[in-house]
């Protein structure tokens, strides 16, 4: 009896601890936007428009004494400023937390008899396991009015299924939009193990989905006849592949050239896949075969142009003009040629570069109202949550950005942002000269995860002010960091590797904590990961 | 008048659908000694190329109106030059995940932007066959491919061409120079465990044909009984039994003599067709058995004794296997050898006394005839695809240099033009830049 008494009473004490926290977390104040500007993205512009917001979705959405303001709302006063809806980054690595790699054991001598009939692929985890939302990158991409990402593992052939978040906050749950949305694939390869070249991971999906469908088809024959037949031996991986194979969920390949972009087609077009390209930075190169069969595309931001191009083996000079004017101008053909497009940050993490970029392709011929749609309602069409997301209307979600000025133009701040009908009022546009809110300076332990594999690194920082110097060691070399700059807690760098006589540029973009340092290495060939940890200086 | 546009227009679509994906150009070539290869020299004469295929080849051809003319006056007109193994054009070359990758296909990896396509174009070369390497007892399928510059990967393969599989015999297959590497060692080990898995792997290939078979049969019988399925599809099987079926032919890489009569054993036992043999080396050493059997060599010149295995080349082999009855042809193996594969033919007048026509054959009909495209490539003659290689003196010279290389009647290599190209670059990087 005692017993239940005191569970009762730690149950009521749980009760009043929790319930605010409830209460808080379900209703957030109905706001009213008044006097703004709307582009609402598929609709007629609203000069003055009222704009409520009601338990997360736009509750009406017009013209200013059309719509009346609700007594309980909270009026925000938008003389001045343009309401769009928030930007979609429709694939992203943001916030993934790679799980720890185990390195196989060393392998005995392969006999004869020992040799595996056929290695297996790996399966990628799904992002939303591997999802830690981080603050610090949360109110950057705020900054530049994006609302929802497309969070996707990075690496591996068979790389996971991706989550669509919207950034309302740092909780993941109440972050998702979608998920799964869609597996996803990269034209990768494995160090020391199969597949070891293209070819091979060609030879590896061609076979993995001929398996899928091989398991499917004799999954539901057994299921049919029961007795009498020997049942399917159970397979995770082929699981997993079976609803992309044969129910024809979405595939969002990740393309690094033409070739890659072609080697997608042919490979929907063998298995008759559901497909979206990411990575279509060279689609105008392929536009005729794109034509033939359209294909929702993904084009980064990030224009510098593949290794494999012709603009990247003719030197220096050449690759910069490609990245200036060339790559820029692809959305411009794409839109020129009716092919349906989005544009993504993937492979940026500097929201500074993502802004600038965007410009760039405005400025190599994109009408900037298709710029918008490319950031809003043609993602949302492409991720099927169109319905949900993308422009601003009655009903949907209260993704909006509050502008003073033209969405895309160089001095236009994003002032306040709602994400689920949460308010985030954004600080002034970090300025470039921002103290450095920390020092880095110290000797740090790092580790780079690219699709090509891992490197241990060690790195030696020097700061003076918001100048970040230093070196990097590696097995590969010592390479010298250049143009290093803190701002806040921003660090980016570049350096000049020389590998095997090629000598490459790579870009760090990334976060710096007191002991902890994690972001972006982006080089022509690709991303990586890098993290690093604080090495403890020893007492003399 | 209306008429005459219609009929102008219709010879201009006529003209233009000789071949669909690549329209292929209009060029007279003027005045040059023409090298047929396979119908002698003409010391003066012209090559008219209509469509991208050869039109007439003989003396004071008239220009058809709107056909450029190229004046060749002094020059020499060849056959393009083809390459019978090399790894140019590529986005890899070996797949060393695992020992046995009959699945895999060069042909996924195309490269169209490879810069080696222009170093071959820059020495004649307009055909190679570009092929996986040889880490593997079976590697996998080739590709052979026209160095269209400038085009998209798929319309660089050659259609016409053998499907082929590569093999590769003793020491790189067998791991002999992985000392001191890292890692496990593999199975095979040794000469016996190359031979033992690739004849493993065909009995497999064979007991997945059957179990194929059965099910077929079972199949179309009148009852099939209702929990009968297919065999799961395995592409690394079923590429071999395309091999045993003669669907694909084996194109070898091997050194020594008596390993290589293994593989002939190989072949026998299991109904296959080898295309060719390659570099082996000691080739010479077996002349009547690979006569016997009409297999052909892809051999280095003049390149030996880089390893053990490659011991006992000799400089005479090129000649002394095709006067005794080889079909051989002279490769490369790789970018930078592809661009003087003529320097290497010559070599084989001096080494053995080849004719000068027999050593241009060893790169271009011969290789044309171990790809199986000697319908539409490997000499000049009416007919055949206006693939084309112009030389400022006769390409067996040691002063020769390629000017001109023309694909289907395109130039896709102008020696003029590209030096006036990089003048004009180079002039361009000294001038201060603009703001």
């Amino acid at each position: 009896m005692a017993k239940t008494i005191v569970k009762n009473l730690i149950f009521f004490i749980l009760v009043l601890v929790i319930a605010p926290a409830l209460v808080q977390a379900d209703v957030s104040p109905t706001y009213a936007l008044v006097n703004c500007r709307i582009v609402p993205v598929g609709g007629p512009q609203v000069e003055k428009g009222i704009i409520i917001i009601r338990d997360g979705l736009i509750e009406s959405i017009g013209t200013i004494g059309i719509i009346k303001i609700p007594e309980d709302a909270e009026v925000i006063e938008a003389e001045g400023l343009t309401a769009y809806p928030g930007l979609i980054s429709a694939h992203t690595n943001f916030f993934i937390e790679p799980p720890k790699e185990e390195r196989p054991a060393a392998e005995a001598l392969q006999t004869a008899e020992s040799q595996p009939e056929k290695p297996v692929a790996k399966r990628g985890s799904p992002a939303f396991s591997l999802l830690k939302p981080k603050k610090t990158t949360i109110e950057a991409l705020h900054r530049i009015g994006i609302t929802t990402i497309l969070a996707a593992a990075g690496s591996g052939i068979f790389a996971g299924q991706s989550v669509l978040i919207n950034l309302n906050g740092e909780a993941v749950e109440p972050m998702v939009v979608k998920n799964p949305v869609a597996l996803h694939i990269n034209f990768a390869t494995e160090r020391g193990a199969y597949p070891s070249s293209l070819m091979g991971t060609m030879a590896l999906l061609r076979q993995s989905f001929l398996d899928a469908a091989y398991y499917a088809s004799h999954r539901t024959r057994f299921e049919q006849l029961g007795r009498g037949m020997k049942r399917p031996e159970y397979n995770p991986f082929l699981e997993d592949l079976v609803p992309y194979v044969v129910d024809k969920k979405p595939i969002i390949f990740t393309c690094a050239n033409q070739e890659d972009i072609k080697r997608a087609l042919r490979l929907r077009d063998e298995f008759k896949l559901n497909i979206l390209i990411s990575g279509a930075n060279e689609a105008w190169r392929v536009a005729d075969a794109l034509r033939k069969t359209p294909v929702p595309l993904f084009i980064s931001l990030d224009f510098r142009p593949p290794m494999s191009s012709e603009y990247s083996q003719k030197g220096e000079e050449e690759k910069r003009r490609a990245e200036k004017d060339i790559y820029p101008a692809n959305a411009k053909a794409l839109s020129q040629a009716g092919l349906p497009f989005a544009l993504t940050s993937f492979g940026l993490s500097d929201p500074a570069t993502i802004q600038k970029n965007i410009r760039a392709a405005i400025y190599a011929g994109l009408p900037a109202d298709e710029a918008l749609k490319a950031w809003t309602i043609t993602p949302a069409k492409f991720l099927g949550v169109d319905s949900i997301l993308g422009s601003l209307e009655r009903g949907k979600i209260a993704n909006i950005i509050l502008t003073r000025g033209e969405i895309f133009d160089e001095k236009t701040e994003i002032e306040k942002v709602f994400v689920d009908g949460v308010f985030f009022p954004v600080e002034k546009k970090a300025a470039e000269a921002q103290p450095a809110a920390i020092n880095v300076a110290g000797t740090w332990k790092a580790a780079v995860r690219s699709p090509m594999g891992e490197l241990d690194l060690t790195m030696e920082l020097e700061q003076e002010g918001s100048k970040v110097s230093g070196a990097l060691t590696s097995a590969m070399g010592r390479w010298e960091i250049r143009e290093g700059t803190l701002s806040g807690s921003n660090l980016v760098f570049s350096i000049e590797a020389t590998i095997m006589g090629q000598t490459m540029t790579m870009e760090f973009s990334g976060t710096a904590e007191k002991d902890s340092l994690e972001g972006t290495i982006s080089t022509a060939m690709g991303n990586a990961e890098l993290r690093a940890s604080r090495v403890p200086k020893t007492s003399p | 008048m209306k008429k005459m546009i219609f009929v102008f227009s219709f010879i201009l679509i006529l003209s233009f659908s000789a071949s669909p994906l690549w329209p292929g150009g209009n060029l007279l070539i003027k005045n040059g000694t023409i090298l047929t290869v396979t119908k002698g020299v003409i010391p003066r004469g012209d090559v008219l190329i209509i469509g991208g295929i050869i039109k007439q080849i003989g003396e004071n051809i008239q220009a058809p109106p709107g056909v450029q003319v190229i004046d060749a006056s002094g020059k020499f007109v060849l056959p393009g030059i083809i390459d019978s193994h090399t790894h140019i054009a590529l986005s890899g070359t070996n797949e060393t995940g695992d020992v046995i990758t009959a699945e895999v296909d060069m042909a996924d990896v195309l490269d169209a932007e490879d810069l080696s396509i222009f170093t071959a174009l820059s020495g004649g070369v307009t055909m190679v066959h570009t092929m996986h390497g040889s880490a593997n007892p079976i590697g996998g399928r080739n590709v052979t491919i026209k160095l269209k510059r400038a085009r998209p990967s798929e319309e660089l393969v050659v259609r016409q061409a053998y499907p082929t599989l590569k093999f590769a015999l003793g020491e790189n297959p067998k791991q002999a120079n992985r000392i001191g590497t890292t890692g496990p060692p593999r199975y095979p080990l040794s000469r016996m465990g190359v031979n033992a898995i690739i004849r493993r792997e065909l009995l497999r290939a064979r007991t997945y044909m059957s179990q194929w078979d059965r099910y077929n049969e079972l199949r179309k019988s009148k009852n099939p009984p209702k929990t009968l399925l297919p065999p799961r599809r395995d592409l690394r099987l079923e590429t071999l039994a395309e091999l045993l079926r003669g669907n694909l032919v084996a194109r070898c890489h091997t050194y020594r003599a008596d390993e290589t009569l293994e593989f002939i054993n190989l072949s026998k036992e299991f109904g296959f067709k080898i295309a060719c043999f390659e570099h082996i080396p000691e080739a010479y050493k077996i002349v009547p058995e690979l006569v016997r059997e009409g297999v052909g060599i892809s051999i280095f010149l003049d390149n030996w004794a880089y390893k053990v295995e490659a011991a006992e080349g000799i400089a005479p082999m090129a000649a002394y296997c095709a006067q005794n009855g080889i079909l051989v042809s002279i490769n490369s193996d790789g970018a930078e050898r592809t661009r003087r594969l003529f320097n290497d033919a010559a070599k084989a007048i001096k080494y053995g006394g080849l004719s000068e026509e027999e050593a241009l054959k060893l790169v271009t009909l011969n290789p044309a005839i171990q790809l199986g495209v000697e319908k539409i490539a490997g000499s000049l003659e009416v007919g055949k695809h206006g693939d084309v290689a112009i030389f400022n003196e006769h390409p067996l010279s040691a002063y020769t240099r390629c000017e001109m290389t023309i694909i289907e009647g395109d130039i896709c290599f102008d020696r003029s033009q590209y030096l006036s190209e990089r003048e004009e670059a180079a002039k361009r990087q000294k001038e201060p830049k603009k703001g």
